[in-house]
């Protein structure tokens, strides 16, 4: 294997994903996240010099709350609680399996 | 609603290229595992994306009133009902049945035509007189005059309904990208999101890992060919769980003279028999004797990242926890090390050994259950 055929990327936490680029990889508008974001819905979200941060977690609980939103028409407050959950329920089930429960 | 050719053809090019490889992040977040570390090429999209010769010879007949668990002439707030049902029974999250994802796309597809009128109205028109499997043959050209909305359902959802819905509502007739160049549009190419699973040892020395993925392609005909990619990924040292890796320019191609979009690749550990991961820090269970947590010792522990002497201090007991600070994961800053203290008794097989327990048993005031009593 040559060394220039290795590619290197950089570390997302490091660069992190935009409002924009979270909303088209869950195909919402971007005032649908912005909304959701002020509304406290995301509490994991920062804002650095007025830019929003988002992490891999950040995008997996904004497609999950547009799911419930779309197929339930769930209110967005009952969309992040049911997101908690299952984040609560993503930890766990990490937990047993790193156990070796699961 | 008559509308322009070239908008159909644009709105199918999206969703049939970059939708399906959009994919790899959402059936591998089950850890169906669409993207691995491995040293031989997989063949990932395969469930999803089946060989385009079959897809010409034999396309089966969907009913999605059956699916849905609906009458043909059920109302639109019967349909919806009806799919939330499903879409509670089959949510990937919670649902215990072992097809839960299949079915739930097959749900969507479902929903995705019945719900939308004009998608429900083409749909009736086509499908009279066939049963579910049958052989299907749309007439050609027959969906002059309709508009497709996505309606509610996003690329890389829509990139799991089968080719019996590609097929009616989704055809390319031939678009390419001399078409958008052509045409003028530009568009950037969307980011793809992969999972990748590597040894926890990587992150103490960073890896060069190579991975294949399976991506649908058009080719110029407008049918879907499988293009397998593979690539040699250099992971930083350091990386945690959960983090991306951002490969500029290795996502979709754009549109036109549009940039492509790049590649995500959320790392993963593969589960590891002795160590776990939380964040930053490792933890490790230590088994040590029962002189060693009365007197305190000097213990060796092997790492991933080479072996390290650990003062246990006097008076340690079993279930407790020594934290050696930067001795965790080698990120920015570093994770701690939490070392799990296990004591672990001799056995009293030998006459000597039985022996020094009878004394320690003899000598020592040592009830562990005093305070129960009190």
């Amino acid at each position: 294997m040559r060394e220039d055929d290795i590619l290197s990327g950089s570390l997302l936490e490091e660069t992190w994903l935009t409002l924009e680029q979270v909303a088209a990889a869950c195909a919402v508008e971007p005032e649908w996240l912005a909304r959701h974001l002020d509304d406290g819905l995301f509490p994991h979200v920062a804002a650095v010099a007025g830019t929003w941060r988002f992490s891999s977690a950040n995008l997996a609980r904004a497609r999950r709350m547009r799911q419930l939103e779309r197929d339930f028409d769930a209110v967005p407050e009952l969309a992040a609680l049911v997101a908690d959950l299952l984040e609560e329920l993503d930890e766990l089930r990490v937990r047993l399996r790193q156990a070796g429960l699961s | 609603m008559p509308i322009h050719r070239k908008v159909v053809l644009a709105a199918c090019f999206h969703r049939r290229t970059v939708g399906s490889v959009n994919d790899t992040w959402r059936a591998s977040s089950d850890f169906k595992g669409l993207i691995h570390t491995v040293t031989a090429p997989i063949s990932p999209l395969d469930e999803i994306t089946p060989n385009p010769t079959e897809r010409r010879s034999r396309l089966e007949f969907k009913d999605y009133y059956q699916t849905l668990g609906v009458a043909r002439d059920a109302t639109a707030e019967d349909i919806k009902k009806s799919f939330r049902k499903l879409a509670r029974k089959y949510h990937p999250d919670v649902s215990k049945e072992p097809d839960a994802v299949t079915r739930m796309q097959a749900v969507n597809e479902a929903y995705a035509v019945l719900s939308d009128p004009e998608k429900r109205a083409a749909y009736d028109q086509l499908g009279q007189g066939y049963q579910p499997g049958q052989d299907f043959r749309p007439p050609p050209d027959w969906d002059a005059g309709f508009e497709f909305s996505g309606h509610g359902f996003s690329t890389a959802e829509a990139a799991d309904f089968s080719d019996f819905f590609a097929e009616l509502f989704g055809r390319m007739g031939g678009a390419h990208h001399a078409d958008f160049r052509a045409a003028g549009i530009h568009v950037p190419g969307e980011d793809h999101h992969a999972k990748i699973l590597l040894e926890l040892e990587d992150t103490f020395h960073g890896a060069t890992r190579q991975i294949s993925l399976q991506i649908p392609r058009l080719d110029t005909n407008g049918r879907v060919a499988l293009e397998t990619r593979t690539l040699n990924v250099q992971i930083p040292k350091g990386v945690r769980e959960g983090q991306m890796i951002r490969l500029a320019g290795q996502g979709a191609p754009g549109r036109g003279e549009g940039r492509p979009g790049d590649l995500l690749l959320e790392i993963h550990f593969k589960p590891h028999p002795r160590f776990r991961v939380d964040g930053r820090d490792l933890h490790l269970t230590v088994p040590v004797t029962p002189w060693e947590a009365a007197l305190g010792a000097a213990v060796t522990v092997e790492l991933p990242g080479g072996a390290l002497k650990v003062r246990i201090p006097e008076g340690s007991q079993g279930g407790q926890q020594l934290r050696v600070r930067g001795k965790g994961l080698p990120a920015d800053p570093p994770g701690d090390l939490l070392l799990h203290i296990k004591v672990v008794l001799p056995p009293a097989t030998t006459p000597k050994a039985r022996e020094l327990y009878e004394t320690m048993a003899r000598e020592l005031a040592f009830d562990p259950r005093a305070e129960r009593r009190t």
